[in-house]
């Protein structure tokens, strides 16, 4: 072993847990959230500070809460409330949706964990 | 030789850096059939990008029309003619969504019974808001039951459909989503697309690849929030999920959700989720309803049966079911649950 093979190894052991971090690790906390409502273009907005929104569908109004870099239905004007029971969404790539009143939220950042969600 | 370390390493970091840009993968978003339709491209040009989001938007609309279950439209004509037992001439835009459907629900073992519109109805499931509170009466329940309706009572003679059963009425909300898809990746080949994802309401169907890489999906976890598991795609393949949570109502603290196992006329009550992965969504889409309703005593046999490859079933005490080809594929994200192994499928 010469001193550059020693310094070969010492590199690239440092450079594991980089590695690790980079492709392993969950996405890092998103930077924005993408908001669409009926039809119309989405907006995207950043997920600081925290705040509520309320946002207007055919049904009536649906609260969006963004707080601490995640973001959740909060209330919405339809029976079932399924957008409020999928909970906080904390990665990019996560996506709530109030089909009924015609709202969907979906966390954006620049290294998505998943292209698309099963569900 | 330490020169040439050091300068290798620097250019694999500076290399590192060049991360491909965000915006290589165009989205679109629209309302249709009843969810969400989610357009991902990876590497189409603007002109594509313009021209799949207008075609997909005008498509599925169109099919929205065409098959819904419970609003005017060519299903809801079909549905008429069939309940007045004499043949007559579908609509070629419904012929092959029926006969692809009937086919499916034979394959099925009648698991997937597309022909079970009125019980979905007596549910209460045909409406985009459920309104139900309480569940039907079993009397009710008993009298649609005793009449089994099937696939089997619609046949097809020159050209003409007729039903032997007056109590058919096609309901396709577990399969139009699928087929309509299908159409779509067809759509998106004919414009010179071949990378992409069409995903309804958190099924769907990948061709292609994102740049260097398979596309990712993550699974999302059927009693919490967040996601339970990965897999990466192969260039062309479909992930559906079926599961107790996307439509019910809780009547007396016990959920009742939309899929209804056609032999006894009730929610089917030992699965939670089952998630399929097959080439075409119409029979991925098919067959995790069918597999759901099997729960995990008899899912084996039905995917045999229906040529599936990957299964992931999760009852209801959270255990997860699965083939060792499923196992390969899956990547767990939030600690490992307790799986069941099954025998290879094929």
């Amino acid at each position: 072993m010469t001193r550059a093979d020693w310094l070969l190894i010492v590199v690239v052991a440092a450079c594991l847990p980089l590695l690790y971090a980079r492709f392993w690790l969950p996405a890092g906390p998103a930077s924005w959230l993408e908001l669409q409502a009926g039809d119309a273009p989405a907006q995207v907005i950043t997920l600081s500070p925290d705040r509520q929104l309320d946002i207007t569908g055919p049904l009536g109004e649906s609260r969006i809460e963004i707080s601490g870099g995640k973001a959740r239905f909060l209330s919405s004007p339809c029976r079932s409330k399924v957008c409020i029971h999928t909970g906080w969404l904390e990665h990019t790539g996560e996506v709530a949706a109030c089909l009924p009143n015609r709202i969907s939220i979906q966390l954006l950042g620049r290294h998505p964990r998943y292209d698309a969600m099963n569900f | 030789m330490l020169r040439g370390i050091v300068l290798a390493l620097l250019v694999t970091c500076l290399l590192s850096g060049c991360d491909r840009p965000h915006d290589t993968v165009f989205r679109d978003r629209f309302y249709a059939l009843g969810t969400l339709i989610d357009l991902s491209l990876y590497g189409a040009n603007p002109e594509q990008q313009a021209q799949a989001s207008e075609a997909l938007v005008l498509a599925f609309n169109a099919m929205h029309t065409d098959w819904h279950a419970w609003e005017a439209g060519s299903l809801a004509q079909t549905n008429t003619q069939l309940a007045e037992g004499r043949p007559f001439r579908p609509g070629a835009d419904i012929l092959p969504l029926l006969q692809s459907a009937n086919r499916l629900s034979l394959q099925s073992g009648g698991l997937f019974n597309p022909t079970i519109g009125k019980l979905v109805d007596l549910w209460g499931f045909h409406a985009d808001e459920i309104s139900a509170l309480t569940p039907p009466d079993p009397a009710a329940i008993q009298a649609l039951l005793a009449r089994a309706p099937s696939a089997a009572d619609v046949v097809l003679e020159n050209g003409q459909l007729v039903s032997r059963n007056p109590t058919v009425q096609y309901d396709l909300g577990a399969f139009a989503k699928g087929y309509a898809i299908d159409r779509g990746i067809e759509l998106l080949q004919s414009l010179g697309i071949a990378h992409a994802i069409i995903n309804a309401g958190g099924d769907l169907r990948a061709i292609g690849r994102h740049g260097d890489r398979p596309w990712r999906i993550g699974i999302r976890h059927p009693r919490q929030a967040g996601v339970l598991a990965s897999v990466e795609l192969s260039e062309d393949e479909s992930i559906f999920t079926s599961g107790d949570y996307e439509r019910y109502f809780e009547a007396s603290g016990r959920r009742y959700h939309h899929i209804i196992d056609p032999r006894t006329g009730y929610p089917a009550g030992q699965t939670v989720s089952v998630t399929v992965m097959h080439r075409e969504a119409a029979t991925a889409d098919a067959a995790a309803t069918a597999l759901f309703v099997a729960g995990p005593d008899d899912w084996t046999a039905l995917a045999r049966r229906m040529g599936i490859r990957y299964v992931m079933l999760i009852d209801r005490d959270g255990v997860v079911h699965m083939n060792p080809a499923m196992q390969s594929r899956v990547r767990f994200e939030t600690g490992t649950p307790t799986i069941r192994l099954s025998k290879p499928l094929t």
